[in-house]
């Protein structure tokens, strides 16, 4: 009987699912996003067949690809030096002082961060526009000036937009290495006799200095790679920068058009992954330095008699690039003239009414939540999976899924959707072109990223020898996930489900590339209502998602108990 | 049956070799201690049996069944072992009860006899009136308590333990020592337990295995090991030792730097170290063996821990506690040496030694 038994082990070999569920992930992300980001790199090299760096001289002879390129790097660098100028003495003030509704403070900054970046450059379109902006008008009026002060659709004006909406990246990074950093180094600072701006300025800022270059390049890649701000506020004034030319050469839709567009996009795609990775350096080497594993309070300075003029600063900046605009959008949806002020006779809701009622759009609404929330849910199963791997196994090139993770979610938007149309019409066997499958497959790579993350730290503060306890308890694999690691990550889950979510639901750039008649989404109509039609129904529709993304935040602080927030 | 049958075990992770050449037999019900200091593959040795590691090569039985041999690989799951880790592993999110009944609602057990036998076996535990808690709310030695109840609620054969007791206080760690041990006798089982306190180790065993560096130093009954030490180490790291270098004359022990000996039978010659414990020399004004002058003496209450330099060496005596009225700093004293092991000098760097 036992020796039956002993022979029986000798034979069986024991199954393990999760290198099946593993191994089917991999090949996923090897079709759907390695082969076309390789591809489009091969095709810009090889744009006949053969090796050639023509496609790349072409592209950039026409004065036009120059202009924009130079208008991208203009636009990026400047947004990227006022969004530190910005958010590093505001996650200071926030986070290390005792501003007057610092943490009122904190949760608007952040949660702008959540925001369309089209919103943005609506409202300050109505507001700066050259010759009926309500903020030049008033200003001629006061001032009896003979031409209006601002225009925004000028390389300024871009810059001015892209730094409201992409500064509160620089705040939540530089935001969250304060926090982690240890207040003790800043007290020996203190008790050396240093004053408070001393101690900024001697150990602060130098200590902080890896996460700001990395909050720097944060803001620099994605500015660079934004389209849906210069769509709306470059291209009235003929400003062009790559991600909007790279759509021009999309919608020519020549054999011709799309290699231009390939060539700028390869050129955008390693720009933006060498910066981010470069940026890792700095972070990952001197993190243990700044950060210890005590969780003491931080020390608050006082303010003293700055307080209150240093929060009515504060008050002044949020009204500006938060309140301003989100009214603006918020009056625009229900103003019936737009020529004229606004005032009661000039109310109407029957823009809200249109976005409730027009079948196009509540048809387009549809797909975008379908279509985000099979990304958020195919996401998170997959980066769940691969956080596991990366964090709980021991797999030979188990990093390599959350590099080609990172690599996506770094890869600008219109890169990725390019790609995908290259490869995935038919031209490689799979066509699922036209359909609402690529344009979650879009999402996904883009996106999943913060998934990962949220996982991977969950799973890293879960002492691996809990699932060893439910193991040697005699539970297999699936029964130990669904015992003990997936409730004890659940909150994780959710809150990365959300962060998958919000983006997929009012996306733009690549829906913009990626619909079809029947697979329009939530984001695209909000577009071309803005450009084409009536800026009041965009604007409805911009007041709609900025209350949902206020929505879905209190309900993930409260479903995860306060853990989370975006 | 769950005796479990080491063979030929090497590991190694990358280029660090942690275990060479584990061979070992632990029988059934049979309570074995592996004892060793910080860093010396204990754990390592643990997990392989448990299934969580594999060894890079050779073969482990539990039982007469091959549970890890170059071509099987039973996984954890599936071994029916009780384990209880170093850091609990208590599930937080789950009750007291729900802990402890979880291995039995693996094995479709129904309802009603689990809630039997987890009654029972916090009843033993002393946790039955905590078993609606959740972990959080427990003490460190409650959660500790939980852990093993959940490895011994199924029954399994064999129960492994990594120090359990590390972050007990001293009266915690006495009774649930004592607790553990009842329990393995009561239930029979085979009990593979980690360690490197001496003490815990001495107590509570039948078998002592004793590692230093990846390497098997002795195995044997706790009283083997602390009078008959295989080498230097073991009889430096198990208790209290003097080491003094000497050279055997015929039947004479020379101790170096000395003109002093002791009496010697046995088959060693040439050079050679003694050790002798502590407590094991006395004061005794009839005896030839050894004569000192007392350095210093240190009142403990049950012993009078001493030193005493006896020409050129310094050894530590630890006497009865009424010697310390009787002497005094700078007399001179006759000592008794009751035992002693000789080993061969191999050069046993001093350095390495465990001061205590
Ligand atoms: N996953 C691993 N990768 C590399 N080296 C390891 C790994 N696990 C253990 N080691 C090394 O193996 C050696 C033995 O480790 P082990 O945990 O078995 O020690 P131990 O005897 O249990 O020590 P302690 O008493 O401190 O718990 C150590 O030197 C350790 O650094
Ligand atoms: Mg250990």
């Amino acid at each position: 009987m036992v020796k039956a038994e002993s022979a029986l082990a000798t034979q069986k070999k024991y199954f393990d699912p999760k290198w099946l569920i593993m191994g089917v992930i991999i090949g996923f992300l090897v079709i759907f996003q390695v082969f076309p980001l390789l591809y489009l790199v091969v095709k810009s090299f090889f744009p006949q067949g053969s090796f050639s760096l023509s496609a790349f001289k072409r592209v950039y002879t026409y004065k036009m690809n120059w202009d924009a390129l130079k208008t991208t790097l203009i636009t990026a660098s400047a947004t990227m030096v006022f969004g530190i100028i910005i958010a590093f003495p505001l996650a200071w003030l926030v986070g290390r002082t005792n501003l007057i509704g610092k943490k009122f403070f904190r949760t608007l900054f952040v949660t702008t961060y959540m925001v369309p970046p089209y919103v943005g450059a609506m409202a300050w379109m109505r507001l700066l526009n050259p010759t009926v902006g309500t903020i030049n008008v008033i200003l001629m009026k006061i001032f009896h000036l003979e031409s209006s002060p601002f225009n925004i659709y000028s390389i300024g004006g871009l810059i001015w937009v892209l730094t409201g909406f992409y500064f509160p990246y620089a705040f939540i990074t530089i935001s969250r290495a304060m926090e982690k950093m240890d207040p003790s180094l800043e007290e020996a600072s203190r008790i050396s006799g240093a004053s408070p701006l001393k101690t900024l300025a001697k150990i602060t800022l130098p200590l902080m200095l890896p996460s700001i270059v990395a909050a720097a390049l944060l803001v620099f890649v994605t500015a660079g790679s934004c389209y849906g701000i210069p769509s709306i506020v470059g291209v009235p004034g003929q400003i062009h920068t790559v991600t909007t030319r790279i759509i021009d050469f999309v919608y020519i839709g020549t054999q011709e058009g799309l290699t231009d567009a390939t060539t700028l996009a390869v050129f955008l795609m390693l720009i933006a992954n060498i910066v981010l990775y470069v940026s890792t350096f700095p972070l990952a080497k001197k993190q243990f330095i700044t950060v210890s594993g005590k969780s003491t309070r931080p020390n608050i300075v006082d303010l003293g008699r700055w307080r209150i003029p240093i929060t009515l600063v504060v008050v002044i900046f949020a009204v500006i690039v938060v309140v301003i605009p989100f009214l603006t959008v918020a009056t625009t949806s229900l103003t019936v003239n737009l020529g004229k002020p606004f005032s009661l006779e000039n109310i109407t809701m029957r823009y809200w009414e249109r976005i409730f009622t027009r079948k196009a759009i509540l048809s387009s609404a549809k797909n975008s939540v379908v279509s985000a929330t099979l990304a958020a849910t195919f996401g998170m199963v997959v980066t769940s999976m691969m956080a596991y791997l990366l964090v709980r196994t021991k797999a030979k090139g188990r990093k390599i899924p959350d590099f080609l993770i990172t690599v996506g979610s770094g890869t600008p938007s219109v890169v990725i959707a390019l790609a995908l149309i290259m490869t995935m019409s038919g031209k490689f066997v799979i066509n699922i072109y036209n359909t609402l499958s690529i344009m979650v497959i879009a999402y996904m790579i883009k996106y999943m990223l913060m998934g990962m993350r949220t996982v991977v730290s969950a799973l890293s503060q879960i002492s691996p020898s809990l699932e060893e306890a439910a193991q040697i308890s005699g539970a297999g694999w699936f029964r130990r996930m669904k015992d003990v690691t997936f409730k004890l990550i659940a909150p994780s889950f959710v809150a990365g489900w959300f962060l998958i979510f919000m983006p997929c639901f009012y996306e733009l750039t690549m829906s913009t590339l990626l619909y079809s008649t029947n697979t329009k989404t939530l984001g695209y109509e909000l577009f071309t209502y803005q450009t084409y039609h009536s800026q009041q129904t965009a604007s409805a529709l911009a007041t709609a998602i900025l209350i949902m993304v206020i929505f879905v935040n209190w309900l993930l602080s409260r479903l995860t108990k306060g853990k989370f927030s975006v | 049956m769950a005796n479990i049958t080491i063979q030929n075990v090497h590991k190694a992770f990358g280029e660090v070799v942690v275990l060479e050449d584990f061979s070992a037999e632990f029988r059934d019900g049979e309570f074995v201690t592996l004892l060793g200091p910080s860093g010396c593959g204990k754990t390592t040795m643990l997990r392989m049996i448990a299934g969580f590691e594999k060894p890079t090569r050779g073969t482990i039985k539990i039982g007469d069944r091959v549970v890890t041999s170059p071509d099987t690989f039973v996984p954890p799951e599936r071994r029916d072992i009780g384990m209880v880790f170093q850091s609990y592993a208590v599930w937080p999110h789950m009750t007291v009860y729900e802990n402890v009944a979880y291995p039995l609602r693996i094995k479709r057990i129904d309802r009603d006899t689990i809630q039997q036998k987890v009654e029972a076996v916090l009843e033993i535990v002393h946790l039955a009136q905590y078993a609606k808690r959740i972990p959080s709310q427990l003490s460190g030695g409650q959660q500790q308590r939980v852990a093993l109840a959940r490895a011994l609620v199924a029954e399994p054969q064999l129960l492994l333990l990594d120090e359990p007791l590390s972050n007990l206080d001293a009266k915690l760690r006495d009774s649930m020592r004592f607790e553990i041990k009842e329990i393995q006798k009561a239930l029979g089982i085979t009990v593979v337990f980690v360690t490197h306190d001496q003490i815990e180790a001495m107590t509570m065993s039948d078998r002592v295995v004793v590692i230093y560096k990846g390497i098997i130093q002795q195995v044997g009954k706790p009283s083997e090991i602390y009078r008959f030490p295989a080498n230097q180490f073991v009889a430096d790291f198990v208790g209290k030792i003097n080491f003094l270098h000497a050279m055997i004359d015929g039947t004479k022990l020379l101790i170096n730097g000395t003109d002093q000996s002791l009496a010697y039978r046995g088959p060693l010659s040439g050079s050679v170290v003694v050790g002798i414990r502590p407590e094991n020399i006395r004061f005794d004004s009839k005896s030839n063996d050894l004569t000192g002058t007392l350095l210093s003496q240190f009142y403990l209450g049950d012993v009078n821990d001493c030193r005493i330099d006896i020409g050129g060496q310094v050894i530590r005596v630890i006497a009865e506690p009424s010697t310390f009225e009787t002497h005094k700093e700078g007399d001179v004293v006759k000592l008794r040496v009751e035992e002693f092991t000789t080993f061969m000098d191999d050069s046993f760097d001093d350095h390495q030694k465990i001061i205590t």
